[in-house]
């Protein structure tokens, strides 16, 4: 029975295919947005360890007041070994609002050291600056930089930069990060007192970094020391890969609803075409269940064959998206496969697809045999309230009749309306993200890596090309069911302009509907996922109402056009063999 | 008619002009016309063979004879009813007409067909008018119901008529 | 003789299908002319062209050549738009296979060419209670077409058919997907309303039906081969005048 199960599913599966392709493209990318999701911040890890390791990485960085406790730090047991304690001083850049951190090395570091990308190893002459630093504020090698002092500004030339495993990306981490020699440091700030000391030791266990820290912590005055572990430090310079995260999660969710709307649609469809077929099959031994598990197979194979294609795509695309966190880190992010994101990935992929199908055609399959022989097509819906309504308004004949269609396959014009609405929301999220980006000052560096609003305007076009195909593709199914209903409207008298206004009258009113709903549906996982992000609510900003009000008004008309080409052919088909169809 | 006059007998013993009454009340329309001479003399002539056995009832006027059902008579009856009516039909006046006038070309066929097509509908009209009326009881409602039907028949076999006389004419 | 401008006249219309390399001769040259007020039938054995006939005239279909004249105006060369407006207001249609639309309601399907014309929602659906009284389903207004029985179905189009009060209504096998007995009410319905005023061109292979009518053109192989005009009902003598079976 298992066999001929798979061999109807397989054949299913080949009858429909522009119907199980959009299936599989829509599953690939819900699959690797989890797939981004799960990798974009483990891509990272590679380059910092080969940072990490190129630096002889400090195992606890210690930020305290005194070099006296620097030293001490240095012969704490566990120590395995260290360097010199080094001053850093907080300056201003001159005439910019970005600050800078000056360390002052007296001689190259031992551990925690800076490693050279471009120029002089520090310490040098002129000033060596943190890599991501220099990017941000548009600085090259040769160039001069003006700091701010209390004495007035004093002008050093660029020597050099490098990286560090201990500094995250500015502007994520500020001030930035800068070496010079001692005596440099000591012309930029002549008061010791005003300096404070790093120690950075490598102990002989790793593992233990964090005991180690709270033993500093609480062998200091209270809040003079601040200890980063070597994992804080792993943890801080993978940051950069959070929002992108949260991004990413929050569009595999809206894709996820999608592809349960469309599948369900597309399914549904199918079930409802093959309801003759479907009669037959149960006349012939198949139990309702068992014809379920026909259609839940499909969609599984289907789900499966998405899996890979989005697994692959995922992994691929997530070093790119790390590319931000690069910045602070020798070489570039790398592919993080694990076959554990495969399973994460298919999990909730195929158990949508193959809720969605069951839930299509649980309805379909809950007729007797013999009606379904007999009649050729599913039992109409029950005339619902508002097809009721909308039956006392005086809207155009056309208007009702179009609007009536749709909510006799309610179930598909609510998938397909849910669909819409998801889609606008997540382009007034890209709105709302926009406008906060654009509120920003100017000439402040962003601490949302760049390739963000490029993933979120990238998945956005995704989920509008989907709209849009599944608007199309219902669109020319409602009309196919049709053809010899609308043949009999064209003998009552109705126009073929007429009957064309009707569908795209019906589906542009659903679409505005949804468009307008999504409104406020966007704004508030703007809100929500701004919140998860962390950022502070001053500057999150909600887009102006009269870009907000292009949702519904992009909706109607992306809408209008998808349905116009279904609507012209709805009426080409001469009316004498329209008929006829069956 | 024999078994007609069997069946009258079946039920009870009846005078010779009872049965004469019933003969010429119901079944007045299905059989060709009978005077008093052919009732008696049929009966006579079950009487002779055994089928009916008469009685004279106060002197021997014939009129007032009672005959009854002999069990021979019984067993004919039965087996009359028990016998299904030959199905096939295969006497029409039409088709004679039909095969005389294609065979000899004494007329052109088709018009042949064209009229007795009026006639048939023509026919069909005057019946459904019965129907229409309803002021029939339902024997007369079933008797017409079938006359219709085999109209609707014999409009089908004048179709179908037409169609060959076309063959016909074509691969001559 | 006055002249009468015919509902509907149609001068050699022919009908030629090219499917892939073998033509097919559907019609080849039919004159027809039906007069206000006439009961015509259109018979003939399948394949013969009766439905491709009805099709031009209802303008469902644009000959191959010939021309059709409605109330006088000439159809064969309007645009979809322009039929579409023509038909709402003079052609009812009564299909085999009854065509109600599902998704509305009986009454609702009766109105709809009262809405198309411009009526008001209320006015339309006056009439359609009234027709649909007059035709006996006045209970089944708010009856899904799909819950209605075949003969019931068949009344619901029927009704829809004459709302407008058409010119003529055309029937494809009206009784073609009904039980005996629902076909001949609705065949007794199509007499009422011909008894009315209404000019009907039905095209029918149930003898029955054409021997309703007032005229019979006989179709075969795209061509008219007979024409009959029937007379009034004469009275016919019936045996079992007695009740025997009751």
């Amino acid at each position: 029975m298992t066999a001929t199960l798979l061999k109807l599913a397989f054949a299913g599966i080949r009858s429909r295919l522009l119907a199980s392709v959009l299936t599989v493209l829509l599953s690939s990318a819900a699959a690797a947005t989890i797939v981004l999701a799960l990798e974009v911040g483990a891509t990272a890890r590679d380059p910092w360890q080969r940072t990490f390791t190129a630096a002889n990485g400090a195992h606890a960085l210690a930020n305290i007041s005194t070099e006296a406790d620097a030293q001490a730090i240095a012969t704490l047991p566990g120590v395995a070994e260290h360097g010199e304690p080094i001053p850093l001083a907080n300056v201003g850049l001159y005439g910019e609002t970005d600050r800078l951190q000056i360390a002052g090395l007296r001689s190259p570091a031992r551990v925690n050291a800076p490693v050279r990308i471009e120029g002089a190893q520090p310490p040098a002459n002129g000033i060596v600056l943190e890599q991501s630093f220099a990017r941000a504020l548009g600085l090259q090698v040769g160039e001069t930089l003006r700091l701010a002092t209390a004495r007035g500004p004093i002008e050093l030339t660029v020597t050099g930069t490098a990286v560090i495993p201990s500094q995250p990306r500015y502007p994520r981490r500020n001030p930035g990060l800068a070496w010079t020699t001692r005596s440099t440091l000591e012309r930029v700030e002549p008061d010791p007192g005003r300096w404070r000391w790093t120690q950075a030791v490598r102990l002989a266990d790793p593992s233990a970094a964090p005991a180690f820290a709270d033993r500093v912590a609480s062998s200091m005055p209270p809040d003079s020391a601040a200890v980063e572990t070597w994992q804080d430090q792993r943890a801080a310079a993978l940051g950069d890969a959070a929002p992108t995260r949260i991004i990413l999660t929050t569009y595999t969710i809206v894709l996820l609803v999608v592809v349960f709307a469309v599948v369900a649609i597309l399914v549904g469809a199918r079930a409802s075409a093959q309801y003759r077929e479907i009669g037959l099959l149960k006349a012939v031994g198949l139990t309702p269940r068992q014809v379920t598990a026909v259609f839940a197979l499909e969609a599984a194979g289907l789900g499966v064959i998405a899996v890979v294609i989005g697994f692959t795509l995922g992994a691929w695309l997530a070093p790119r998206l790390a590319a931000a966190s690069a910045d602070t880190m020798l070489g570039s992010p790398t592919m993080a496969v694990s076959p554990w994101h495969l399973l994460a990935a298919s999990c909730p992929v195929l158990l949508v697809l193959v809720s969605s199908a069951r839930s299509a055609t649980r309805r379909s399959t809950r007729f007797s045999v013999l009606q379904a022989i007999q009649s050729g097509t599913p039992m109409p819906a029950p005339r619902s309230r508002l097809a009721h309504v909308l039956a006392r308004t005086s809207l155009p004949v056309p208007l009702t009749l179009g609007i009536n269609d749709l909510l006799a396959r309610r179930h598909r014009a609510s998938r397909l309306g849910g669909a819409i609405a998801v889609t606008a929301a997540a382009v007034v999220f890209a709105l709302c993200m926009q406008a906060s980006l654009d509120a920003r000052p100017a000439g402040e560096a962003s601490d949302v890596p760049d390739e963000l609003p490029l993933l979120v305007y990238t998945l956005d076009a995704v989920l509008l090309l989907i709209a849009a195909t599944t608007i199309v593709a219902v669109a020319l199914l409602a009309v196919r069911e049709r053809v010899r209903d609308y043949a009999v409207l064209r003998t009552i008298g109705l126009t073929p302009g007429q009957i064309a206004s009707s569908l795209l009258g019906a589906h542009a009113a659903m679409a505005l509907i949804a468009a307008i709903l999504s409104v406020p549906l966007g704004i508030g996982l703007y809100v929500a996922v701004y919140g998860i992000a962390g950022g502070s609510s001053e500057d999150r900003v909600i887009a102006p109402w009269w870009s907000l009000a292009l949702v519904p008004l992009g909706a109607v008309i992306l809408v209008t056009l998808a349905t116009s080409l279904p609507a012209r052919l709805a009426t080409r088909i001469p009316t004498a063999d329209a008929l006829r169809y069956q | 008619m024999r078994p007609l006059f069997l069946a009258l007998l079946a039920d009870d013993s009846r005078y010779g002009y009872e049965l004469k009454q019933s003969l010429e009340q119901e079944f007045d329309e299905m059989l060709p016309a009978l005077n008093a001479g052919q009732i008696y003399s049929t009966l006579a002539r079950l009487e002779r063979d055994g089928l009916v056995v008469g009685r004279s009832v106060e002197g021997d006027n014939r009129r007032k004879r009672m005959y009854e059902l002999t069990e021979a008579g019984q067993a004919e009856l039965t087996s009359w009813l028990e016998t299904p009516v030959p199905g096939a039909r295969l006497k029409d006046e039409f088709f004679m007409k039909f095969v005389v006038v294609v065979s000899a070309g004494l007329a052109a066929p088709m018009r042949l067909i064209e009229r007795q097509r009026r006639e048939y509908l023509q026919s069909l009209r005057d019946l459904d008018a019965v129907l229409a009326d309803g002021a029939k009881g339902p024997t007369a409602e079933l008797m017409v119901e079938g006359a219709v039907l085999h109209l609707k028949a014999d409009l089908e076999w004048l179709d179908l008529l037409e169609q060959r006389l076309a063959v016909r004419k074509e691969s001559t | 003789m006055t002249h009468v401008r015919h509902v509907l006249e149609a001068r050699g219309l022919a009908k030629t299908y090219d499917t892939g390399g073998a033509k097919v001769f559907a019609l080849r040259g039919v004159d027809l002319s039906i007069g206000p007020g006439e009961f015509v039938a259109i018979t003939g054995p399948s394949g013969c062209g009766k439905s491709t006939l009805l099709n031009l005239l209802a303008g469902l279909d644009r000959p191959t050549s010939g021309q059709v004249w409605l109330d006088g105006e000439r159809i064969d060369e309007l645009s979809e738009t322009e039929l579409a407006r023509l038909r709402r207001r003079k052609v009812g249609f009564v299909f085999q296979f009854f065509n109600l639309l599902p998704t509305l309601s009986a009454a609702e399907n009766v109105e709809l060419p009262l809405l198309l014309v411009g009526r008001g929602r209320k006015e339309a659906r006056r009439s359609a209670s009234a027709l649909m009284g007059d035709l006996g389903i006045g209970d089944k207004q708010d009856t899904a077409p799909t819950q209605l029985s075949g003969g019931e179905q068949q009344r619901v189009a029927l009704a829809r058919a004459l709302a407008n009060s058409p010119d003529i209504v055309m029937g494809d096998e009206p009784t073609g997907n009904l039980d005996s007995a629902a076909a001949r009410e609705v065949l007794a319905l199509l007499r009422a309303a011909r008894d009315r005023g209404q000019t009907l061109l039905l095209v029918t292979h149930d003898a029955r039906v054409a021997a309703a009518a007032d005229r019979v053109i006989n179709l075969r192989d795209g061509l008219v081969t007979d024409e009959t005009e029937l007379q009034a009902a004469r009275p016919v003598a019936l045996p079992f005048e007695h009740d025997e079976f009751g």
